[in-house]
């Protein structure tokens, strides 16, 4: 059903507008118009009118695959991690849900930054690795890929585990009690029931990881020792290393382009998945 | 702000300062690029500048006796001052006491903002309207910065306690500001081979022999750090080249040395402290501030300046072009630049200062340290980086394709 347009409500539109106008729209358009200069020889920016920055944009091609094999794999692990976790914070947690609740999001509240860096003392070789060491184990941990998961796993868990939770808080038990009286057993409920109808949460939990972990600068830096190297790592090189802005704007454009056609596939997902949800909400 | 003060500079105070000190000043370009994604990622404001700087100021600075109160004459002819005066420079650099004295006596207030590395700086002052009047730049941004107007020609006549007699003739006139016409020098310093003597068994001296190493006997606990200048320079300087080489050929094998390292090394940062300190890595290249505080902490740990040669580097104080209080920028110069401060901005940042007369009214323990102050015939070897090195497209394009390598 469609509500009639009130008069007004573009006014009410004005300040977000405003703001989209001034903080996204006009910053993209520079980052574009900058994207097609070339680099001073001193650095910086020198106005032109050339493609030739998108046409060496293949030279980061591997830390582009970098980003995306480790945002993957940590998305993933978020997953099956965050599921679990959600599905027992709404169904099994009972009194102590506001207990772990506030164990989830009370270190959100603490710098990211202090977070990872205490991970680089825990995985560093006074931590962790002196304890397997007394069983006989010789690793490294620290400065390695399975670093920068775990710190990728660590960060973004709440951002994967708290819309899952929505979603499953939110089932109608009835449909669970349904499902169980017409004979399936507790495994066919689970697969047939809750896992559709957590399935939203699911996929808006996937982009929450998976976004922000593309753009991942920090955890690479502080847990893969400078020598898992992602996108992000690769633009700052390039403003604040090699101090070419065109192509680091050519690069950046291309990887909002990228995360577009990401969010334009999550929202085909979502179309279909909800509109499944409300056929077996009919049934 | 009356701190007691210790009259005299002994080792365990030195200790101390760099105990309490440990953020160098190149690893926060780690720290503060990190801060900068964290905030992003809060959406928060980004903590450029002196928000970032946050690290305690040290109450402890210890001036040496000599140097025990900041010179008062500067009032006398300076020029008159006043308002606020932005200074952009390297964290942890300036003695909290000797800015204090210069507020107390020009009545100009300093604003401290700190950047993690003189590209860092660069980016700010390049857009434009940064509001900065002050900025320290090291030695191989400052002809670029010359020639696109970035910086100000100093006019010596607004430094009347500014004598040319009195600095080291090596950091003087130097061909990045012939005539220091633009810079004046601050601190200067080396970059070197930093290990643990009691895990790296042999005396390393050279950079030939550190390449070597790194991937071999120490594979797994070797360090090099995320700055071109200083690590390709190091590593073609182990092979033979000029530090400053951009000569494709030589990149190329370089590129191809630097990329086959890389899996053995340990990491590849500018924080190269915390793991010289953990023993996660034994050996490592450093700058002189990381070398002063882990020897000063870890007996074991060696500074050395490399027998083939490398990097000998210079800040300098420059004013900004679009200097929004160039008076008080002069006034501030005409100040820090006097030989009894200058003195106590070493101290304070244990760099060696290009000053003569400042190196002169220092401590003991901090002149005669051959980490701060390597014997002259050790500098021979050593090549200031050029303006072509640190602008180089092949340079930059080299070091990513080295950092993204498998």
């Amino acid at each position: 059903m469609r509500q009639p347009r009130r008069p007004g409500a573009g006014w009410l539109l004005l300040p977000s507008g405003f703001w989209y106008a001034l903080f996204l729209v006009a910053p993209l358009v520079v980052l574009a118009v900058i994207s097609l200069g070339v680099r001073s020889p001193n650095g910086g920016y020198s106005p032109a009118l050339t493609a030739e920055q998108y046409a060496s944009l293949a030279t980061r091609f591997t830390p582009f695959t970098n980003t995306i094999v480790l945002a993957f794999a940590g998305t993933i692990m978020c997953l099956l991690v965050g599921f679990p976790l959600a599905y027992v914070l709404a169904t099994r947690a009972g009194s102590w849900k506001t207990v772990l609740m506030a164990l989830i999001v009370i270190p959100l509240w603490t710098s990211f930054l202090i977070r990872t860096y205490a991970w680089m003392f825990i995985l560093g070789s006074n931590g962790v690795p002196k304890v397997l060491e007394a069983f006989g184990f010789d690793v490294q941990l620290l400065n390695t890929p399975f670093a920068v998961l775990l710190g990728i796993v660590y960060n973004y868990l709440p951002l994967m585990a708290l819309p899952i939770y929505v979603s499953l808080e939110r089932l109608d038990r009835s449909f669970i009690e349904a499902s169980r009286d017409l004979g399936a057993g507790p495994f066919a409920t689970f697969r047939q029931i809750t896992v559709p109808l957590s399935a939203p949460g699911v996929v808006s939990g996937c982009l929450l990881v998976f976004i922000p972990v593309m753009g991942e600068y920090l955890i690479p830096v502080l847990l893969g020792g400078g020598k898992t190297y992602f996108l992000g790592n690769a633009l700052a090189d390039l403003f604040l290393q090699s101090r070419n802005w065109p192509f680091g704007a050519a690069l950046g454009s291309a990887f909002v382009a990228f995360m577009l056609l990401v969010v334009g596939v999550y929202a085909w997902v979502v179309r279909r998945l909800t509109d499944q949800g409300r056929e077996s909400s009919l049934l | 702000m009356s701190t007691p003060r210790v009259s005299r500079l002994d080792p365990e105070a030195i200790t101390r300062l760099a105990i309490e000190r440990r953020l160098s000043r190149r690893q926060f370009l780690a720290a503060s690029g990190a801060a900068a994604g964290a905030a992003a990622l809060a959406g928060c404001a980004p903590p450029t500048g002196s928000t970032a700087s946050s690290a305690p100021a040290v109450e402890s600075s210890a001036p040496s006796s000599a140097a025990s109160a900041p010179a008062q004459s500067a009032a006398a002819s300076a020029p008159a001052a006043s308002g606020t005066m932005t200074l952009a420079t390297w964290p942890n650099y300036h003695n909290p006491d000797a800015i204090a004295a210069f507020e107390q006596a020009s009545g100009v207030k300093v604003n401290l903002t700190v950047y993690g590395s003189t590209e860092e700086m660069e980016t700010k002052i390049r857009a434009g309207n940064s509001g900065i009047d002050v900025v320290v730049p090291s030695n191989y941004a400052v002809e670029g910065w010359v020639a696109d107007k970035l910086i100000q020609a100093i006019d010596y006549t607004k430094l009347p306690n500014f004598h040319r007699e009195d600095w080291n003739a090596r950091f003087m006139d130097q061909a990045f500001d012939k005539g220091n016409t633009h810079t004046i020098p601050k601190n200067w310093g080396t970059t070197g081979i930093a290990y643990r003597s009691e895990k790296v068994k042999e005396a390393v001296t050279s950079w030939k022999q550190f390449f070597e190493i790194a991937g071999t006997t120490y594979q797994g606990k070797s360090v090099i750090v995320d700055h071109q200048i200083s690590s390709i320079g190091s590593a073609a300087v182990g092979m033979g080249y000029s530090l400053n080489t951009i000569d494709p050929g030589e990149l190329g094998k370089i590129e191809a040395m630097l990329s086959a390292l890389k899996p053995k090394l340990y990491a590849i940062t500018s924080d190269v402290q915390p793991p010289l300190r953990n023993e996660d890595s034994w050996l490592s290249i450093a700058w002189t501030g990381d070398g002063v505080q882990v020897a000063r902490d870890k007996a074991d740990a060696r500074y050395v300046v490399a027998d083939d040669g490398g990097e000998l580097w210079i800040d300098s104080y420059s004013i900004a072009s679009d200097a929004p209080n160039a008076a008080a920028a002069y006034a501030f110069l005409d100040y820090i630049l006097q030989p009894e401060n200058a003195a106590l901005e070493t101290t304070f940042c244990l760099f060696p200062h290009a000053n003569d007369k400042a190196t002169a009214l220092l401590d003991p323990a901090i002149k005669d340290n051959e980490i701060i102050y390597p014997k002259p015939e050790r500098l021979t070897k050593l090549e200031y980086a050029v303006n072509a090195t640190y602008n180089s497209p092949l340079r930059a394009e080299t070091w990513a394709r080295i950092k993204a390598s498998a």
